[in-house]
């Protein structure tokens, strides 16, 4: 088991995104307490960042002089770009700077400085805050409650076959491809096969966790050009197993459903906004009295464009 | 009418409240606010009305004998999960599973229904009112399914004695599942059935009765001994 949420605003002002995806986190917080996170969408919102500014959160380790990695992780990137902010919390190094060349070169830069170095997340709008426990630490350490924005989704997680880390804890950020993140609850049955391509063309794997490789398909598929919900769309002809995964952009919001509707995933929509949980207890939680919810069949993809 | 305020209190706290008025009498009772929570409702086995106002999660109103179980919203995986006798009322949509394995009853359900609804049941009547997911009636051994929607694909896959009847569409046919002409008793209850449950809220599925297929086993699967037959039957 694992707990998934989406949630999406319509309008446009800049919702209470952190909240609202750490309610819905919390109500289903028993069906995975190994580790919680959130992708949140701050920056998607006018004014939250500078124009030509992108936000990484990048994992320091979990052991070692993190303040001296600080020191020479920015020392890094400075030479690559103009860091406008440096701010750590725990575990995490948060950057705001201006940066125009490639997301992997960034992303190869960073990683190089030490080992145990992740960029976890890269983009206009996304920030990723993941760690082991439950959903409830991650308010108290990042306070994640407070961020506002237009999207979020997030993940709570029961470990079945891989290490139980910050590292393997999800949202995952799609390497390389800025602002794409996935949550998903399910086992992909053709991880092995899919990850043994991929990393014959040089992809990089960070973890042994499978739904690792949800990001990366999506990845590669909008790099081909196709819209968030055909690659949704064609994920559930290429993936096997049992998957119910929700996947956003710096503009978007998705989900997907496996052939068999193996695994429980919730939808309601209103005028003013879209959610996505798990169960129908997490959209209680957070929208009391506002939800005509329905269960996605079998197969079903959906994508919700702002 | 007794009440029982949901908000704040853990599943096990409500169905305590709920048994604990039942035993002293109480035969129609309300429960506010379930707030969509687990296992609301199981094991009721006296006659009486229980109401949820408002959604409820899995695997509600599993294993009853006897009440009627309104829900006031819409219901998780696992409603009435091997129910024997009774009625369930669901005012929205159910999840996956809804009426798996039940032996007798009315699972009536006024939204939609997702994967699974009536696999293996072994009795009673499912009435969906919207449409069901992928491989409702799988292996269903008896008892009647009636969507009056659409179905969604391997609608009644290698079924027994259960009879399926839709009023939409059909995406596909589960393996062994054939479609025959409804005799006249056929029509007849299914207006029965359709006028007593839905009657009153949705008059115009009425119109539609001559749209509905019967769907039933080809019994190309069956491939058991006739000299179990007998017991075959008692069984069932």
């Amino acid at each position: 088991m694992c707990g998934i949420v989406g949630f999406l605003d319509k309008t446009d002002s800049a919702a209470p995104i952190g909240r609202v995806v750490l309610t819905m986190l919390n109500a289903l917080d028993r069906r995975g307490p190994d580790s919680a996170g959130v992708a949140l969408y701050p920056g998607a919102h006018d004014g939250a960042l500078a124009e030509d500014s992108i936000v990484l959160r990048i994992k320091l380790g979990e052991h070692g002089d993190l303040a001296d990695r600080t020191e020479h992780v920015v020392e890094r990137v400075r030479q690559l770009g103009t860091v406008r902010a440096a701010t750590t919390t725990a575990e995490y190094l948060r950057l705001e700077l201006v940066y125009a060349g490639e997301p992997q070169r960034l992303e190869r830069e960073i990683e190089a400085v030490a080992d145990g170095i992740e960029v976890v997340s890269m983009g206009r709008a996304l920030e990723i805050v993941k760690q082991v426990g439950s959903p409830q630490n991650l308010d108290a350490t990042y306070g994640v409650s407070a961020l506002t924005g237009t999207h979020g989704i997030g993940h709570t997680r029961l470990s079945t076959e891989s290490r139980v880390d910050l590292s393997h804890s999800q949202p995952f950020w799609a390497h390389g491809s800025p602002d794409v993140a996935v949550v998903h609850n399910g086992h992909i049955t053709n991880y092995h096969t899919l990850r043994r391509r991929y990393e014959q063309r040089g992809v990089k794997f960070y973890t042994d966790n499978d739904s690792e490789v949800i990001g990366v398909y999506l990845a590669e598929r909008l790099s081909q050009g196709m819209e968030l919900e055909e690659a949704l769309t064609a994920s559930v002809a290429d993936l096997d197993g049992s998957f119910s995964y929700l996947a956003a952009t710096a503009d978007a919001i998705g989900f997907a459903k496996d052939r068999y509707a193996f695994k429980p995933l919730l939808v309601t929509e209103t005028e003013r906004f879209v959610a996505v949980a798990t169960e129908e207890l997490a959209l209680h939680s957070a929208f009391r009295g506002e939800c005509d919810v329905r269960e996605a069949q079998a197969e079903e993809v959906r994508a919700w464009q702002r | 009418m007794a009440a029982v305020a949901g908000a704040g209190k853990t599943t096990r706290e409500i169905n305590a409240e709920i048994k604990r008025l039942i035993a002293q009498g109480a035969t129609d009772v309300c429960v506010a606010d379930p707030d969509a929570q687990h296992n609301l409702g199981v094991a009721l086995l006296d006659p009486v009305q229980v109401t949820f106002d408002g959604s409820v999660g899995y695997y509600c109103a599993g294993m009853i004998d006897g009440p009627t179980v309104q829900i006031n919203g819409s219901a998780g995986w696992g409603l009435a999960e091997s129910m024997l006798t009774g009625t369930v009322i669901v005012r929205g949509s159910a999840g996956n599973g809804a009426a798996a394995t039940i032996r007798g009853g009315t699972v009536v359900i006024h939204g939609d229904a997702a994967a699974r609804a009536g696999v293996s049941m072994k009795g009673g009547v499912i009435l969906i009112a919207g449409n069901c997911g992928y491989m409702a009636g799988f292996m269903a051994q008896k008892g009647t399914l009636i969507v009056c929607g659409d179905a969604g694909a391997a609608f009644c896959d290698s079924m027994y004695e259960c009879v399926g009847f839709v009023g939409g569409n059909i995406t596909d046919l589960g393996n062994d599942a054939v479609i025959e002409e409804p005799t006249a008793a056929d029509r007849a209850f299914l207006e029965a059935t359709l006028s007593r449950h839905l009657g009153s809220d949705r008059p115009d599925l009425l119109s539609c009765l001559p749209r509905f297929k019967k769907v039933v086993a080809g019994r190309r699967l069956w491939n058991f001994d006739k000299r179990e037959w007998a017991t075959w039957r008692e069984a069932l």
